[in-house]
């Protein structure tokens, strides 16, 4: 019961922060954070956190409650430290950009950390959420606070690329509420199933067609992934630096717990799937190489790394395991990235073109620093993404095999693993080494890189015991649990391993 | 008690050198700081030699047991030997280092990444368990990009690899630190995520992941002749790239931007001995020799000798040819590898075993312990040599060597030690390697043997032509700077002696006695003969004009470069502009800027145009719809 308060403190900061001073609101933001982080490592090192039960509407919505499986903890766990960490990062960055653009940074800071935290606070509850009535509602409320931030704070033409945002947002949005509709009719209740709540058990393969293209829109994957770039570019850094790591992947929860109720579109349509994602986030990956604007890089990174999470869905269990992971990874990673990149843009004066920077690790080695860590769990070298490669490649090995018929799958699935290390060191030898453009070392505040360090040094720790110890198992038995009946079902290929 | 054994074995190098990191911006402190580091490094030195005299067998810790992820330790012949010399090499280095890296410009970045390059080494090292090596494998990877990248600034020549402003048409011989660094890791990446799918591949098709406990008959029975075939090519991936074999060697030769000691560490211990140490330590325990009946499995080994051979005699090749002194051991270094690959590939064809270890993977492995110990010690004394002369190519005459005397002392055992003329420590290593590439007549023919004693030969000639270009005929150094470098000193004269004691333990144990038996042999000392008289013209002769040509074609390293800088960057930037001049800018066209937006402005532009206001344009349209209905109307009656 106590998390149920816990969860509900962000909420809460909410109305509270932009009754503060910048810096007190910052200070409260990143606790009423950080409190729950701690509270949700306490349920995975002890596994003590049974569904906290809110109300029951009659059908078709049926049981509304907390959902505080491993699988909510992993996401939560990502979305609490991430948010805290960028909420410090923030203070500094903001106050740049609103003296930037010539407004009044008490009152602006005001409206910004509202925005910021019920923007935050929704994703988080969106994780936690036992029913999909629920989680929709804070999916649009994730999508309104990141529009208007855009709107307000963005750079560039940021009324257009807001816009351009909440379209196709409200598309894909649309299309998931559509989905969920249908499956809430056809199972009288919108409830996700867990230990003694008994919820959806079928989705339908319309309900499943209008999810997976509204979500496959959200990811985004090739296609659809044009309004990314715009959107991860423009919005202001500290909202990129959530909105990439956070809010895009969680596209990718949502299709993860329909995939748990039932995997037949995706055991159906798998290499259709598992062949778009692949070319998607190789294409993704080639596009990096090209990009002047150092966000819209970073942007077009995530579009890769996206169609590794598809891809995940499409490999099993332990394919289930890695996306879960690899959501992790991705998020601690991309929100060192982007606030890398921020950092810049805060020091030299809104530097965002890749040809002009080089050898800037004599100015800012912090941030230099930083950012070969954020690559470094996107390549999944020595972090929690180490994981996260090491189960989607067994996924691949435990769906396809080891012959020649599947050697294909597996050169793509390798190849598409390496050009992330590519194009992150490519990136990290252009921007930050070569000969120096200036070899002054710039004093730069504590708050642009100290909260990346922390971000960096969890996403090693995660990789070790005791987290991995308590964190993966749990992960793997809460899948287990949910497929089994699938499995019996011949739903799902494959034995149990 | 032995968790502690292990924790410190592995943490105190890594733990010791945060402290050098906090203090990155307090020049008092990172001045004294790499004390601890080297203390930290001293600690794992401790420990290696209490597991080698203490500790035997396995050793097993939970960490993800539900999965069959653990710390698992094997403390076996050639981890406990293997431990104790990547341990005792990289103290040494660290010693040297101290005095080497005085005055740089970030100390704080070099130890930390030098210690976890150790590190990293001992887990690769001690790991039995797959997923657990792999994290050393990576962290490997990590740490040599970091310190192949050391000098990021690129703005010292001394740190260039190449010659500057030289082009080869269209290609710029000249690399810089930056983009070593980067080539190292891109390389290696191509090899280690394939590797990676193959220790998944283990991992889904294999009850555990510990290298002695899979049962590797079974496992390669399963999955058949197309399986074992992709699942060993994918692991050996990894290990030709991390140990830079054909084609995949450019990248160490760039690694030659790095700082010397980590080019010493890179080339004796770590790194590319790693991918042929754990090709010797995997073939130890398939035991390939007992599974002729798996189909396949031969294919890989045939292809793993014959890489392993021509990337020898490539190296010691390109080595002729080359003026840079770190350059041409790194290339010797690429030759010394790939005769321990050739080696332990050939145990597949081996029966004979001497104390219960089949003797090519013990002569695989001795030569690797010797090799290590001779090529650390020429490259520290290199190192020292570039501070002396402030030049990174081949210079100093004997009246410069005499003024270096240890330096030359040094480089006179390491070479003579290194090359396999008799009676010196690597000739009885050499002469059982010979001794194995005969046995291979029987099966694959004579031309192992063949591309042995090239290789053996040409290597003879390299080494004698870096001690005389650097001692004895050299040009005179244009700079000479002889004062100081006392713990250098201490280094690599340390570094050395070990290669005495190596020599005793040959005469010593008992499982080198097929060794001792080799060195016996006619061909061994034919072989010897012919290697002691390469030295002897190499030293006499170390530059020969007439060939300079065939020298500029070495020296470009046969234009492998062409492959790595030209062909494949190429090709992927043509993708990348491709991809984003074609694929987003129509994409984005389409949907966000062009087409669609349009079309809505277009549709809502006619409907507003034909509202103009007047009574009769709306009357105009009601009655034209009230007509087209009658039309279909009438058509439809008439049809139905």
């Amino acid at each position: 019961m106590i998390m149920l308060y816990v969860l509900l403190l962000p909420l809460l900061v909410v109305c509270l922060a932009p009754l503060l001073t910048p810096k007190k609101a910052t200070y409260l933001s990143s606790l009423s954070f950080m409190l729950p982080f701690f509270a949700i490592l306490y349920c995975i090192l002890f596994k003590g956190c049974d569904p906290i039960p809110i109300m029951t509407f009659s059908p078709p919505i049926g049981e509304i409650y907390l959902n505080l499986d491993f699988i909510s903890h992993a996401f939560g766990l990502t979305i609490c430290i991430v948010s805290a960490m960028v909420a410090l990062f923030a203070l500094p960055y903001m106050k740049h950009r609103f003296e930037e653009m010539e407004l009044n940074v008490e009152g602006e800071f005001k409206k910004y950390i509202f925005l910021y935290q019920f923007y935050a606070a929704s994703m988080l509850w969106l994780v936690y959420s036992g029913n999909l009535i629920l989680l929709y509602v804070f999916l649009e409320i994730a999508l309104i606070t990141a529009f208007l931030l855009i709107y307000f704070y963005g750079y560039g033409n940021r009324r257009w690329v807001g816009q351009l945002y909440l379209i196709w947002s409200l598309i894909a949005g649309v299309l998931t509420l559509a989905g969920f509709l249908i499956i809430g009719i056809d199972n009288n209740t919108l409830a996700l199933s867990t230990g003694t709540i008994k919820g959806i058990t079928t989705v339908g393969t319309i309900a499943w067609m209008f999810i997976f293209v509204g979500m496959v829109i959200e990811l985004p994957v090739l296609g659809p992934h044009v309004w990314l770039p715009w959107a991860h570019a423009e919005a202001p850094t500290p909202l990129s630096a959530l909105l990439s790591p956070l809010t895009v992947g969680l596209a990718g929860y949502v299709l993860l717990r329909i995939a748990l109720i039932d995997y037949s579109f995706i055991e159906v349509y798998r290499m259709p799937i598992l062949a778009y994602a692949i070319i998607s986030s190789i294409y993704a990956g080639f596009s990096v190489f090209k990009q002047t604007d150092f966000k819209r890089l970073l942007a077009y990174s995530t579009v890769s790394q996206m169609g590794y999470m598809l891809a995940a869905l499409c490999l099993g269990p332990f394919g289930l395991i890695g996306l879960v992971i690899q959501y992790m990874s991705h998020a601690f990673g991309k929100s060192i990235l982007f606030s890398s990149a921020g950092g810049i843009i805060a020091v030299h004066h809104g530097m965002r073109d890749v040809n002009k920077m080089g050898g800037l690790h004599d100015s800012i080695p912090a941030i230099s620093n930083a950012a070969v860590v954020g690559f470094l769990n996107l390549g999944g070298i020595l972090t929690i993404g180490m994981l996260g490669e090491f189960f989607i490649l067994r996924g691949v090995v435990e769906t396809f095999g080891l012959n020649t018929k599947s050697l294909p799958i597996l050169l793509a699935m390798i190849f598409m693993f390496i050009l992330s290390v590519w194009y992150g060191f490519y990136t990290i030898q252009k921007i930050f080494y070569g000969k120096p453009k200036d070899t002054k070392r710039l004093e730069i505040s504590r708050y642009l890189y100290v909260p990346l360090f922390i971000i960096g040094i969890i996403s090693v720790l995660l990789l070790f015991p005791p987290l991995s110890t308590a964190l993966i198992p749990g992960i793997k038995s809460v899948i287990w649990q949910l497929i089994e009946g699938q499995i019996a079902a011949g739903i799902m290929g494959g034995v149990m391993p | 008690m032995n968790e502690w054994v292990f924790l410190l074995l592995f943490l105190a190098p890594v733990v010791s050198s945060i402290p050098i990191v906090l203090a990155y911006k307090n020049k008092e402190w990172t001045e004294k700081l790499p004390y601890l580091s080297v203390f930290g490094i001293f600690v794992s030195v401790l420990m290696s030699l209490l597991i080698f005299f203490v500790l035997e067998g396995q050793y097993r810790y939970d960490w993800i047991p539900d999965l069959g992820i653990n710390f698992v330790f094997m403390c076996d012949y050639l981890s406990r030997y293997m431990g104790v010399i990547t341990a005792v090499i990289a103290f040494f280095i660290a010693v040297y280092g101290l005095d080497y890296m005085k005055g740089d410009y970030r100390p704080s970045w070099y130890w930390f990444f030098f210690n976890l390059f150790t590190a990293s080494m001992l887990l690769v090292v001690y790991s039995d368990n797959l997923f657990l090596l792999f994290v050393g494998w990576e962290g490997l990877g990590a740490a040599s990009w970091g310190l192949i990248g050391h000098w990021f600034r690129d703005d010292d020549d001394i740190a260039y690899v190449g010659e500057a402003g030289r082009k080869v048409g269209p290609l710029g011989m000249s690399w810089p630190p930056s983009f070593g660094g980067w080539r190292a890791i891109s390389t290696i990446r191509f090899g280690d995520v394939p590797m990676f799918l193959a220790i998944a591949a283990i991992w889904a098709l294999s009850p555990t992941l510990n290298i002695s406990e899979i049962e590797w008959g079974t496992l390669f029975a399963t999955i058949g002749a197309a399986g074992t075939i992709i699942l060993m090519l994918c692991i050996l991936m990894g290990l030709f790239t991390k140990s830079a074999q054909v084609p995949f060697s450019e990248w160490l030769m760039t690694a030659m931007t790095g700082p010397t000691t980590v080019s010493a560490l890179l080339h004796s211990a770590t790194m590319v001995a790693a991918g042929a140490f754990v090709f010797i330590k995997l073939t130890w325990y398939i035991e390939p020799w007992h599974l002729h009946g798996v189909p396949g499995l031969e294919s890989v080994y045939v292809l793993a000798l014959f890489i392993g051979l021509i990337s020898g005699l490539y190296g010691a090749l390109a080595g002729s040819g080359m003026l840079e002194r770190k350059v041409l051991l790194a290339a010797s270094t690429m030759s010394s590898i790939g005769l321990m690959f050739a080696a332990a590939a050939a145990s597949f064809w081996i029966h004979e075993e001497i104390a219960g270890m089949n003797l090519a993977l013990l002569v695989a492995f001795w030569y690797m312990a010797v090799h290590a110990f001779a090529k650390a010690s020429l490259f520290l004394v290199s190192g020292h040599l570039i501070h002396a002369t402030h030049s990174r190519f081949l210079c100093g005459g004997l009246e410069f060597g005499k003024r270096m005397t240890p330096a030359f002392i040094v480089t006179i055992i390491a070479t003579t030690f290194l090359v396999g003329m008799p009676p010196f420590t690597a000739y009885w290593v050499k002469s059982g390697m010979d001794e194995v590439m005969e046995h291979l007549i029987h099966d694959l023919g004579i031309i192992p043997l063949i591309l042995l004693i090239l290789t053996s030969v040409v290597y003879a000639g390299i080494m004698a032509k870096f001690l005389s270009l650097n001692f004895i005929k050299g040009d005179k150094p244009q700079h000479e700077h002889l004062e100081g470098g006392g713990l250098m000193k201490v280094g690599y004269i340390l570094m050395v002696s070990v290669l005495f004691l190596l020599t005793i333990l040959i005469f010593k144990n008992e499982e080198t006695e097929g060794f001792r038996q080799a060195g016996y042999a006619s061909v061994s000392i034919m072989v010897g003969l012919a290697i002691l008289l390469a030295y002897v013209v190499g030293l006499v002769k170390p530059r020969i004009s007439a060939l300079s040509k065939l020298g500029t074609f070495f020296n470009d390293r046969m234009y492998l470069p062409f492959v790595n800088d030209y062909i494949l960057p190429k090709t992927g930037f043509f993708v990348s502009h491709l991809v984003n001049e074609y694929g987003n800018r129509g994409i984005d066209g389409l949907f966000n800027t062009k087409v669609i937006p349009g079309l809505f402005g277009w549709i809502s532009r006619r409907i507003r145009a034909i509202q103009t206001g007047y009574l009769s344009r709306y009357i105009t349209i009601v009655l034209g719809i009230v007509m087209f209905i009658l039309v279909i109307v009438a058509v439809g009656g008439v049809w139905l």
